[in-house]
């Protein structure tokens, strides 16, 4: 019987941010194809959920609450996962902030945080397992940037190139790591219905957004995670420095 | 000549290589200049090439990482000269490193001089721009922003950066009459490479460039002066990158 492409069967995957939203979703999505999951989030209580719905598939799990700005907390966090769990083989870079906000109304502060938690997060999260991937040569590496990275906005400049950099990072990185079978690549979700915008806009307001895409209507987090599993598992096994945006058609841009 | 008749631009880096260029070139197309620079000595001597053209020129020293001095250079720059009509996002450097070697202190400095003090001097001339309703803005990338390079992630991603800037504020900034667009050098016969002239280490880079070889610093700046100019009043978010062929992608 020839393996299952999508299978994730013995991997273990450090996804950050996903205590709740997309985060959450990859994680669920990522053990029901076999992964074990490195649980990071700075919410404890919703940390400790996705724990308890990844255990309850059999899966194993480990909980982290560290901020992704601390370099130093997240190479401890690689050694701790190694010495229970075994080395880390998948990194989906997921932690992130949003914040509507025209360019004068931007502080340092608000624009220290925008790309401290996006850009130096993914990048020393990245810096500390990439060690071990190419010693092991294998590694699998999932950034998430989003359609306003790849297309912009008329607000949150801030956060626009903040995911633009992680475009850059991952281009980057699809080169410098491909010599040691490290594949990067990015996904840029459009419009998906989390519970942050849903707060945050209401559901009025985002069903008028839905109406300008193209398809209808905005993304289960579900159908984010598809695309994070595609890139991770053996079906992307020839794919590196690349960019899915599941976005209903609403950008369709060169990468 | 005068594209840039009676035009006043600000650029960041400009006391050598392609800052440099770019000063001389926009001054010689009729626009007055404020420069600033890391170094005293190279930006007055653009200040004096400047006026050699015949045209008015301003300079001040700042390090990009300074944020609040950024903001105070820009407001002097408006002051002295009377106003911004052009900000060229120029100051950078670069290093070489791998994933591993790049320390927090080089991580750090490499997003405070692009990103951070781009964002911030827009910040600082944007107001008066939109009162105008009149700006140009362009941000200088890299061919290693869009397309990525096997070293210097952190360079690669801080140039990322700017194009990301670069496309979001054409959207914001349209209705005011202010185009952001984005040049992206390929390679550049100034800084590094000038060190390289005529070796083989620069030769074989070369080879593998369509046209063969790296450009002079003011072929970039006439992709600068076009976007600054009014010939490039429907162009917003875009990006130009003179890189001879070396990379053809989609922005």
């Amino acid at each position: 019987m020839t393996k299952d492409p999508n299978s994730l069967e013995g991997r273990i995957a450090w996804i950050t941010g996903s205590g709740r939203g997309m985060g959450r979703a990859h994680a669920e999505l990522l053990a029901s194809r076999g992964a074990d999951i490195v649980i990071h989030d700075v919410l404890r209580e919703e940390a400790e959920e996705t724990a308890a719905a990844i255990r309850a598939t059999g899966r194993r799990a480990m909980v982290f609450n560290d901020d992704v700005t601390d370099a130093c907390a997240m190479r401890a966090l690689v050694s701790r996962v190694e010495a229970q769990l075994g080395p880390i083989d998948i990194l989906v870079n997921n932690a992130g902030i949003g914040e509507h906000a025209e360019i004068e109304e931007i502080t340092p502060q608000m624009f220290q945080r925008m790309f401290d938690i996006h850009v130096r997060g993914t990048f020393f999260c990245t810096q500390a397992v990439v060690g071990r991937m190419k010693e092991r040569r294998f590694g699998r590496i999932v950034n998430i940037s989003s359609i306003w990275g790849m297309n912009g906005h008329h607000t949150a400049s801030h956060y626009c190139a903040a995911k633009t950099a992680v475009l850059g990072l991952t281009k980057a990185w699809a080169k410098e790591l491909a010599g040691f079978n490290i594949l990067v690549n990015a996904v840029c979700p459009g419009g998906v219905l989390t519970e942050m915008p849903i707060r945050v806009q209401g559901m009025e307001k985002i069903r008028a957004k839905e109406k300008l895409v193209p398809v209808g209507r905005w993304a289960t987090p579900e159908e984010i995670s598809y695309a994070v599993a595609y890139f991770v598992a053996p079906t992307g096994n020839f794919v590196t420095g690349q960019a899915i945006s599941p976005n209903g058609g609403e950008t369709i841009v060169g990468f | 000549m005068g594209t840039l008749d009676n035009k006043i631009a600000l650029i960041t880096g400009a006391g050598d290589g392609m800052g440099r260029a770019h000063a001389v070139l926009m001054a010689r197309r009729g626009a007055d200049i404020a420069i600033a620079d890391i170094n005293e000595e190279m930006a007055r001597e653009t200040a004096e090439m400047v006026r050699a053209t015949g045209r008015r020129a301003h300079y001040a020293v700042v390090d990009m990482a300074d944020t609040e001095a950024v903001i105070e250079m820009a407001r002097e720059a408006g002051r002295m000269l009377g106003r911004i009509d052009i900000l060229v996002n120029n100051a950078g450097f670069g290093q070489r490193a791998l994933i591993e070697e790049i320390r927090e202190e080089d991580f750090d400095r490499m997003m405070a001089v692009h990103v951070r003090g781009s964002f911030f001097c827009t910040q600082a001339v944007v107001p008066a721009m939109k009162e105008a309703r009149y700006g140009k803005i362009i941000n200088i990338s890299s061919i290693w922003g869009m397309a990525g390079a096997p070293v210097a992630s952190h360079y690669c991603g801080a140039k990322a950066a700017l194009l990301g800037f670069t496309k979001a504020w054409a959207k914001e900034l349209a209705p005011w009459n202010i185009h952001v667009n984005a040049v992206a050098p390929g390679g550049v016969r100034s800084g590094g490479p000038t060190k390289l002239d005529n070796s083989d280490v620069l030769k074989a880079k070369e080879e593998k460039v369509p046209l063969k070889r790296y450009c002079e610093p003011v072929e970039i700046s006439y992709a600068v002066a076009y976007l600054a100019s009014p010939e490039a009043d429907f162009v917003t978010g875009q990006v130009i990158s003179p890189n001879g062929g070396e990379t053809i992608v989609g922005y």
